[in-house]
């Protein structure tokens, strides 16, 4: 009860009109800043960082904090009509959501799905981080290396899931994921692998222009491979509205349930230490693979765009979490966060709540705002939207091209970014053209870094003993979780062989 | 008639070349003489992302600099982390022409270390500019951790039990080996977990999963000031003072003496700038180092020494610094 009062207090603060104004400002700007592939919510909050230092620091915040947040919207745009992801979170809505789009041609039942998920999980997440806000941070702590590693450990196994019709396809994209994943500096000695001598590869492989690449500009090339396929700018030439963009009331039902589940889902990843709104994403769409989808996911289904999308969202307030309450910035943009707050003259960490509530409640309030802010802007703007793809497919590939430059070139600020979308590409084209699944090797990319440097830190604590894996009880929980993960298809097999077995007799 | 206007002409043409050819020296000569003033957009690289501690030092610097009227240059900020950095302070080190008398570059020990240990670069492939900070390392414990004092610490390893250690990269390193090398301990005893950044490792140990945090006064000053942190050992010479004042020194645990690594954090350009831009912005840099908003927004802010140096007494440092570690590290 306390809390919602300061809730309501945080809403006066929102509602002073130059507040409000920074709110609505900072919420169109994180639209059009996520649409933006490459820019995303981390340079986006960066850019503008410098800008807000003379601002007063609760303006500065709200304006943040509402970029950060609509960014999430912002993202899925371009990753469903262009399968170009606009922000990492983003990649695995472009699984169901350009196919839905395109083949299914309902762009704007899929920028509708995309948009009400995110509302619902945002709302979840930013409900939980209202009134559970500091508890959940120091749930969190409890996840040191030993858990993280056993929870990404369990994360892993959704490649299962993603791998498709042939599972040694499905390895072979894993592999080379991990592989491409290991590339740069070793993040515990600092002594750089595999870079041939390279200091852009010392680095590593930024991941937004390798998502970049592998999927959005892998399919500039497909489509220029088979110039038949030019019917993708023909299907729209009849006028969109956003009566017509709306789902039918069954596909509200199919909606809902994922979005509540990855809602929960998103937000209690987003608050783990260094997992991260994209995390989120690859782990609710994992996990709705486990339930009963009334389409195949990955063929366009509501149900894939609306497991992600709510789950990012919901990371994303997730992630405000450790930060209002330690001081502990869960994500990158999170950690700019943190350099603005001391900008501001803030002391982030324990006691924010208890020295600047007017801060803290102001920032818990505004993504209250910005979320239904966003939700009508988004929903506003679907017809126009639309209009993206009734470009004709002469105009569209070299649109999507320029796209995919200027991203890549924008995400590391050099050439090298470019480089690597354009090697990605040729990859995603190559692996595609063979029939080889893209996600497991993104989901293997974003996983793989992570596993590794908290697997060898759990090491480290334990002098190598895997006894830290089975001592405590979160990860003790999580492992059998993985053991059970792994072993089930084997069981149910013996089950079966053992029911057969036993039945005639 | 045409053939003589054409000898006058080219006559005229050779006998004013040398002074045409002159004028140039001279306005050229005039030129160099002039004191140096930045004539277009300075680009100030910096090799971490933006909101880390590298970036704030250099966005507070060209804050100052502007609002004062220190200097009427404007400043691009530039962040370039590929490749840890190097990617960044290899284009700076070689930048050539006018480029190279409107480049900087920010420039810290932590920059420094990874530099030697990774790359052929050193000191010499810049110019550098100025030294404007110190930073020294803490240990502390947190609230539940098991250890609340360094003598317990010391009784621990005597006991032959193993004390786990986090903190950050770089410069937090050296200081942990520079402690673990007076103790005559090994990383068997007391293994160090490397971070990707302070916060991370206090992270870690509020969670209790490392024994003992590294960490410099800056980033752990909120969590000492709601308790979760409490300071247990000051690597340093001196003892510090306000709600750090209760860590003992090395010293003070006898017979092992005092250990110190003051991590600096400075500015550098490339080789190829010009002694006069070099002094134009050494000077500068002096003069934001003498300003209150540098004083207060940001040495006592951070909690950082302030320790200015000029660009001659700057490279001194930082080429003993240079060799020192190289020594440390065994590199050639």
């Amino acid at each position: 009860m306390e809390n919602f009062v300061l809730l309501i207090s945080g809403f006066q603060t929102v509602f002073d009109p130059i507040n409000l104004a920074a709110c609505l400002l900072g919420a169109i700007l994180g639209l059009i800043v996520g649409a933006m592939p490459g820019i995303g919510s981390l340079a986006g909050c960066a850019l503008l960082l410098p800008l807000t230092y003379k601002f007063n620091p609760n303006t500065a915040i709200i304006m943040l904090g509402a970029l950060y947040y609509s960014n999430m919207y912002g993202g899925a745009f371009s990753a469903i009509l262009l399968n170009v992801p606009g922000d990492s979170p983003a990649v695995m809505t472009a699984v169901d959501g350009y196919p839905m789009a395109t083949r299914r041609g309902r762009p704007g039942q899929a920028l509708f799905t995309a948009n009400l998920a995110s509302f619902i999980g945002g709302t979840i997440g930013m409900l939980i981080l209202t009134f559970t806000g500091p508890a959940l941070a120091r749930v969190g702590l409890h996840f040191g290396p030993s858990e993280m590693a056993a929870l990404l450990l369990v994360a892993m196994t959704s490649v299962g899931w993603l791998v498709g019709e042939n599972p040694t396809k499905g390895i072979i994209v894993t592999l080379i994921g991990i592989l491409i994943a290991s590339i740069g500096m070793d993040t515990l000695t600092g002594s750089p692998r595999f870079n041939f001598g390279s200091l852009y590869l010392m680095g590593g492989i930024p991941f937004i222009p390798f998502v970049i690449g592998s999927v959005g500009f892998a399919q500039v090339i497909k489509i220029m491979a088979s110039r038949k396929e030019a019917a993708v700018g023909q299907a729209f030439k009849t006028k969109l509205t956003i009566r017509g963009s709306l789902l039918t009331k069954a596909e509200i039902l199919r909606l809902v349930p994922p979005a509540i589940r990855s809602g929960f889902l998103g937000c209690f990843v987003g608050v783990l230490p260094g997992a991260g709104a994209t995390t989120g994403a690859f782990l609710g769409y994992a996990a709705q693979k486990a339930f009963k989808n009334k389409e195949p996911l990955g063929s366009g289904a509501v149900e894939g765009i609306a497991a992600c999308e709510s789950a990012n969202n919901a990371a994303a307030a997730g992630a405000f979490a450790p930060l209002l309450a330690l001081g502990i910035p869960g994500s990158g943009t999170g950690a700019v966060l943190l350099g603005g707050l001391m900008m501001w003259g803030l002391s982030p960490g324990p006691l924010l709540f208890t020295k600047s509530p007017d801060f803290a409640w102001g920032l818990i309030s505004s993504l209250f705002l910005a979320n239904i802010i966003t939700l009508a802007i988004a929903v506003a703007i679907i017809p126009f939207l639309i209009k993206i793809l009734s470009v004709p497919i002469k105009l569209m590939v070299p649109l999507i091209t320029v796209v995919c430059f200027v991203g890549s070139y924008t995400s590391s600020n050099s050439m090298y970014g470019v480089v690597v979308m354009l090697a990605s590409g040729i990859l995603g084209y190559i692996l595609d053209r063979n029939k080889y699944p893209i996600a497991p090797m993104l989901l293997a990319f974003v996983l793989e870094p992570l596993l590794e440097f908290n697997m060898r830190k759990a090491f480290i604590a334990s002098q190598g003993s895997v006894s830290i894996f089975f001592t405590r009880p979160i990860s003790l929980t999580l492992m059998v979780i993985f053991f059970l993960l792994i072993l089930f298809p084997v069981l149910k097999a013996a089950l079966r062989k053992a029911r057969a077995y036993t039945s005639p007799k | 008639m045409r053939k003589r206007v054409f000898v006058f002409i080219a006559a005229a043409v050779i006998a004013a070349g040398p002074l045409f050819a002159s004028g140039q020296q001279g306005a050229s000569g005039a030129a160099s003489g002039k004191p140096y003033e930045p004539s277009r957009n300075i680009e100030w690289v910096c090799t971490s992302g933006p909101g880390g501690g590298s970036d704030i030092f250099t966005r507070m610097i060209t804050d100052i600099a502007g609002k004062e009227g220190i200097s009427r240059a404007n400043f691009l900020v530039v962040n370039k982390s590929d490749g840890g950095g190097e990617v960044g302070r290899a284009q700076v080190s070689q930048a050539a022409g006018p480029l190279a008398d409107h480049t900087l570059i920010t420039f810290n020990s932590g920059d420094l270390m990874p530099m030697l240990q990774n790359t052929s670069r050193r000191v010499k492939d810049f110019k550098i500019i100025a030294v404007m900070a110190l930073d020294k390392q803490l240990l502390y414990v947190g609230k539940t951790s098991k250890y609340q004092s360094f003598q317990q610490v010391i009784d621990a390893i005597k006991a032959g039990k193993t004390v786990v250690v986090g903190g950050s990269k770089g410069d937090d390193v050296a200081t942990f080996n520079l402690m673990l090398k007076e103790c005559g301990w090994t990383e068997a005893q007391m293994p160090y977990i490397t971070h990707n950044s302070s916060n991370e490792a206090i992270t870690a140990i509020l969670g209790d999963h490392i024994d003992i945090v590294v960490s410099k006064p800056a980033a752990s000053a909120p969590y000492v000031e709601a308790g979760q942190l409490k300071p247990i050992l000051a690597l340093s010479n001196e003892r510090y003072t306000g709600n750090l004042a209760a860590a003992p020194l090395l010293g003070e645990f006898k017979p092992y003496k005092n250990v110190e690594f003051p991590t600096w954090r400075g500015v550098a350009a490339p080789a190829a700038m010009s002694g006069e831009a070099q002094a134009y912005w050494s000077t500068v840099m002096e003069k934001v180092s003498k300003t209150d908003a540098w004083r207060t927004g940001y040495l006592d802010k951070f909690k950082l020494v302030g320790a200015f140096m000029p660009s001659q007494e700057a490279t001194a440092y930082e080429t003993k610094f240079e060799k020192d570690f190289m020594a440390a590290q065994g590199i050639k």
